[in-house]
């Protein structure tokens, strides 16, 4: 790779728009908006009522009929899926909400505060981070019961720690800069230098890891449902939809396995859209490249 | 130095602490008897009684705690409720070596398979070779790590019967023996840290190759394999370490699934089968003893930054 | 005493009606036939030695007899451990036959008399005599801490010790459970262990048993594998034939079934229902199965509203459609249940049950019939708390809901691990549940603990005066056929007022790889390895 190779489409870039210079990106975003269509419209789009159960369809394979085959409850798979959707959006979304809020708020108390209140706040931060996060679900669940809105909360609150490891490592960063130290040596109101000055600052970052934080919270959530706590059934959950159908594997894997390439391609999607903007903003990657 | 590593100590300890009380207290909250567990449904109101007292389940949540702590800190951890399994054999001689041994595979597999993966889709930038790679590695985060598991199992150890599909066999009593009874496992668990490592080579390689020393040594006539290999890759030594130490666990998380799927006695299933079945002291020792080694391996990454990179050695 | 003397004072007293009431018919049939010619069919060629490896896919809690509640345990602990008595299965019947004991008298209707083989050591190299015996009853009975099935002996008056192989057991009633009881499976409670290694572990003998079985304890490793080994000098010569037999702890049965096929176990100690005819269509192993002496169910809590109304419940009994269920929770692979008695109890099991009107089964007209006589008549939202747990986790639960939907009833499906459940269910906290129970025997265990007023299994909290005072009644009646009709009315009662709703009886398996020779199947949860060879 020669110096002017990477000279010429640079140059190209910032002219057009980063649709079209990505493509794996917008690939990545075409499928994941796919999907949210999907879930958003899925009684409009689900050929079948998703619990409904057929028992003269008991483990159909793939056909004309059931496009994606029915499981061990004669239900509709392709329906499944697509009102599956619903509730693995859900449950990444919310549950990275969560733990992206709570690891704002005690990354940022911890990288403001000083002596012995950071002190404990970098412990409790350590202590979430040192409880495997499956773990600490577990227990959650047993004590909140189960259901989409628990493992929603359990899957968030095991997810603050690594958010609020990031959020107080860049709010220490952007601390020591030198318009934040002259900010306050102004007298610029504190509060109104976090909003101002350091939010900014440390939102963006966040946002970047939220993209790929949304995967691993589906595939926590799916964890739960092989472990048998998690989403309730017959919600047509992914991954309970996969913990069933395991024992099927070799007779009736479509059962688990269009699940869970549905799965896999949502996650591939987002993670190419977390990739793509990753490399886009990231100032110090966008030099690099 | 001595103080900064008093002060390590105490950082460590108190964090061990918190991470018992947390444990202590979140299986507390749960409900579930463990007694009502152990004694299956044929059982009197007596007997449930007398093995609540007999337990000293029926002390107060702080004396329960303080009597457990003693004895931990003191060697004696106790035994599991019913089975009567000493809870140091079972949690440390026997289960975290399991384990330890899987997460050493799982991350040298990811390694071998990640490190080469990212070198070549950063050479070959925006190519098809950089797609597949890219393919290849996210395909296999994508999937949970049971059902991964449970599909390598069907494809290699049933149907072509390459590989086996269960069991544990030590390697430091037969090496290959034990390799071989973790390759299916290994796999498994290192899926998620193959594509980690692929994308951590690839995003430090690309912004390596930009560098302009790089440009020098190509325009000193070094040979293409070298520039990647030796300027490229002593780049890639830190960033990696600080992911094995950030992502540890993830990977005892992963280990719980693993080791359910292919019967595999360690820590992972140990804690999960504990915690359902309200062993509240496997699950404290499991816990305390996960969290020591999270905290040891980030000390251990944090010593061993200024072997990785020089600028960082104390002048 | 001579052998022969003894089967003929048995079956005297069995045919004269004097003796313990048969458990099940047959059982007189079974002493004389099989007690001369000793169990195991002797094969001249049949090799020794090898080593078995079994997945063992259900909790083992402890390897006490004593002390166990779980069946999965006592597969272990019968290959360890010897009973007074034992289950033999010839295919049809279910019979006990003096396991330690050489013989076994009755005196009259409540004394029992057990000489005891000569010459049985424990494993410890202890002798198992009339002191271990007795040390082991009283164990159960009154030891300290107490046993779980202490109350299987509380009828048991006074033990006493005639000679050094003779003990002399008598009961405050004639005691219809006895067998049951003593036997060292699914009883638990007459299983011997050796009093030197109780005194010598203390509370931890569970962890190292030693019984005068066929197999010695050699180490338990949590979540990986039970280890025995052959006892050399077990009492049946030329028993047991295996060197080694180890029982592989694992917890998810698709990875077992792929070990099994993999050829890297030799067995397992169970098939979960989904999982059945894949087994069933692998050639290289047989599944041993038939329905055992359980009943499935699903139950409704009669403590509170809305199933406090007996019509209600009534339309919940005949709305469920038993033939979906069949198919849907236990992939047809279990029969259907109209009363709790199961097909093993011979004489007590009706086999045209289905045509005689008893029971409950699927009629939706007669449902939505109770349903309009409820006093609720609107839609009414019913907690039904499931778990990952039992043979078809949360199957029924969910082929159930959308029939209670017809009758005007939302169930609302709980899905909570299986430690909040057990304590729900004991608590009462739930309005639907389902569950099953298994390894009965005996009309009496099937029917009373679980239904008497007040008492601890009665999860639905149902009570009945009129049915306790049968099945009381039942206990001390010897006839099978008057005893039959006794528990058949206390079952009508116990259908009609419905706090359950009968399912299915289920078949219990075992999978043994065709490598392996000698296994004989007992329909009571049993995996009995003397007699086994691996080729």
């Amino acid at each position: 790779m020669t110096d002017t190779a990477t000279v010429a489409p640079r140059a190209r870039r910032r002219s057009t728009s980063m649709l079209r210079r990505r493509p794996f990106f917008t690939l990545g975003l075409a499928v994941a908006l796919a999907f949210a269509l999907a879930a958003i419209f899925a009684p409009y789009v689900a050929p079948y009522d998703p619990t409904f159960q057929d028992i003269e369809f008991m483990m159909t394979g793939p056909g004309a009929q059931h496009w994606l085959g029915t499981d061990s409850y004669g239900q509709d798979i392709l329906s499944r899926i697509i009102f599956g959707a619903r509730y693995a959006l859900a449950i990444g979304l919310c549950s990275v909400a969560i733990g992206a809020l709570g690891g704002l708020v005690i990354g940022l108390a911890a990288g403001l505060s000083d002596g012995l209140v950071e002190w404990l706040l970098m412990r409790l931060i350590d202590s979430i981070l040192a409880m495997p996060s499956l773990i600490m679900a577990v227990a959650f669940i047993a004590i909140l019961g189960q259901g989409v809105d628990k493992v929603i909360i359990a899957v968030g609150i095991a997810m603050i720690g690594p958010f609020a490891r990031t959020v107080r490592a860049d709010v220490m960063q952007v601390r020591v800069q030198l318009f934040v130290e002259a900010a306050g040596l102004m007298g610029v109101a504190r509060l109104r230098i976090i909003w101002r000055h350091i939010l900014p600052n440390v939102v963006y970052p966040l946002a970047v890891q939220v993209t790929i934080r949304i995967s691993e919270a589906i595939l926590v959530s799916s964890s739960l449902s092989f472990l048998g706590i998690g989403v309730t059934p017959p919600t047509p959950d992914w991954g309970l939809m996969i913990a069933e159908g395991r024992g099927f594997v070799s007779f009736a894997a479509w059962m688990s396995g269009m699940p869970g390439a549905a799965l896999a391609i949502l996650l591939i999607a987002l993670s190419l859209v977390g990739d793509g903007i990753r490399e886009e903003f990231d100032p110090k990657l966008r030099d690099g490249a | 130095m001595l103080l900064m590593a008093l002060k390590k100590v105490l950082q460590t300890v108190f964090v061990l602490f918190i991470v018992s009380v947390a444990s202590f207290s979140l299986l507390k909250l749960a409900p579930g008897d463990p007694v009502e567990i152990m004694l299956g449904s044929e059982y009197s109101a007596e007997a449930h009684a007398a093995l609540v007292r007999q337990l000293g389940l029926d002390q107060p949540l702080v004396t329960q705690y303080l009597d457990w702590l003693g004895n931990f800190v003191t060697g004696d951890w106790g035994t599991s409720y019913i089975a009567r399994a000493d809870i140091f054999t079972y949690a440390f001689v026997e289960a975290l070596p399991v384990t330890l041994t899987l997460a050493a595979f799982s991350l040298g597999l990811a390694v071998v398979l990640g490190v080469p993966l990212g070198v070549l889709s950063a050479v070959k930038k925006d190519t098809a070779w950089d797609a597949g790679a890219a393919v290849f590695a996210l395909t296999g985060t994508a999937f949970p790590s049971f059902f991964l598991g449970i599909l390598l199992i069907w494809v290699f150890g049933v149907k072509f019967g390459l590989f086996p599909v269960m069991g544990f066999v030590p390697p430091w009593e037969d090496f290959w023996g034990g390799l071989y009874h973790m390759i299916l496992p290994a796999l498994t668990l290192s899926t998620y840290f193959i594509a980690m490592i692929v994308r951590l080579t690839r995003a430090t390689l690309v912004e390596v190759l930009a560098q302009p020393y790089i440009a020098a040594a190509r325009a000193r006539g070094e040979p293409g394999w070298r520039v990647v290999w030796v300027h490229g890759l002593r780049n890639i030594a830190m960033p990696l370490v600080t992911i094995i130490g950030l992502q540890l666990g993830t990977l005892l998380q992963g280990a719980v699934l693993t080791e359910t799927v292919f019967s595999l006695p360690g820590a992972g299933q140990m804690i999960t089968s504990a915690v359902l079945g309200r062993e509240y002291g496997v699950v404290q020792a499991g816990v305390v003893m996960t969290a020591t080694l999270f905290v040891l391996v980030n000390l251990a990454v944090d010593l061993a930054y200024p072997f990785l990179d020089p600028r960082l050695r104390p002048r | 005493m001579d052998k022969i003397d003894h089967k003929k004072v048995l079956a005297t007293r069995i045919a004269a009606g004097l003796g313990r009431r048969a458990v099940l018919k047959g059982m007189g049939a079974g002493l004389l036939t099989t007690a001369a010619s000793g169990l195991a069919p002797r094969l001249a060629s049949a090799q020794s030695g090898g080593h078995i490896t079994i997945a063992a896919l259900n909790h083992i809690d402890t390897l006490d007899p004593h002390f166990t509640g779980f069946l999965a345990a006592i597969q272990v602990i019968n290959n360890i451990h010897n009973g007074l008595l034992k289950i033999v299965y010839d295919g049809k019947a279910v019979t006990f036959e003096p396991d330690l004991a050489e013989s076994w008298e009755l005196l009259d209707d409540v004394t029992h008399v057990f000489k005891l083989r000569e010459g049985v050591t424990f494993h410890d190299g202890t002798p198992c005599d009339a002191e271990a015996v007795k040390f082991s009853l009283l164990r159960v009975k009154e030891g300290e801490p107490a046993s779980p099935h202490a109350w299987k002996l509380s009828l048991l008056e006074t033990i006493e010790i005639q000679d050094p192989l003779t003990i002399k057991l008598t009961f405050s009633k004639p005691y219809a459970f006895l067998p049951v009881a003593l036997n060292g499976s699914t009883g638990r409670a007459g299983t011997i262990v050796s009093p030197a290694a109780v005194q010598k572990y203390g509370a931890d003998y569970g962890r190292n048993p030693v019984g005068t079985g066929p197999f010695r304890f050699v180490s338990w490793r949590e979540n990986d594998a039970i280890e025995l080994e052959k006892n050399p000098d077990y009492f049946e010569e030329g028993l047991p034939r295996l060197d080694r037999a180890t029982w592989k702890l694992m917890k998810e049965p698709s990875s077992a079934v792929a070990a099994l096929m993999a050829g890297q176990v030799d067995g397992m100690t169970d098939c979960p229902m989904q999982l059945v005819s894949q087994v069933d269509a692998f050639p290289g192993a047989t599944l041993y199965g038939e329905i055992e002496g359980n009943y499935t169910f699903v139950g409704m809590n009669t403590r509170k509203a809305p199933f406090d109304d007996i019509n209600l419940r009534r339309a919940v009994a005949w709305a469920l459609d038993r033939e979906t269920l069949l198919k849907q929770a236990y992939f047809g692979r279990a029969i259907q249940a109209f009363t709790p008695i199961s097909p093993p109890m011979t004489g007590f099991y009706d086999p045209e049950i289905a045509s005689s009107g008893r029971g409950q089964w699927f009629d939706l007209d007669k449902a939505k019939e109770f349903r309009a006589k409820a006093a609720n008549q609107g839609e009414i939202e019913a907690v039904y708390m499931m778990s990952e747990r039992g043979p078809v986790g949360t199957r029924v639960a969910q082929t159930v809901a959308p029939m209670l939907a017809q009758i005007g009833i939302k169930a609302k499906l709980e899905l909570i691990e299986p430690a909040t459940w057990v304590q729900r269910r004991n608590a009462g906290d739930f309005d639907l549940f389902d569950f099953e129970w298994v390894a009965d025997l005996d009309p009496d265990e099937t029917l009373f603990p679980e239904f008497k007023s007040g008492g601890a299994w009665n999860f639905p909290g149902w009570s009945s005066p009129e049915f306790d005072e049968l099945c009381t009644q039942a206990q001390v009646v010897l006839d099978v056929p008057k005893r039959a009709e006794l528990y058949h009315k206390a079952e009508d009662i116990l259908m009609d007022e419905a706090p359950i709703a009968m399912m299915a009886h289920m078949p219990v398996y075992k999978v043994l790889s065709t490598k392996v020779q000698g296994f004989q199947y007992i329909p009571a949860d049993l995996l009995n390895l003397h007699t086994v060879s691996i080729g």
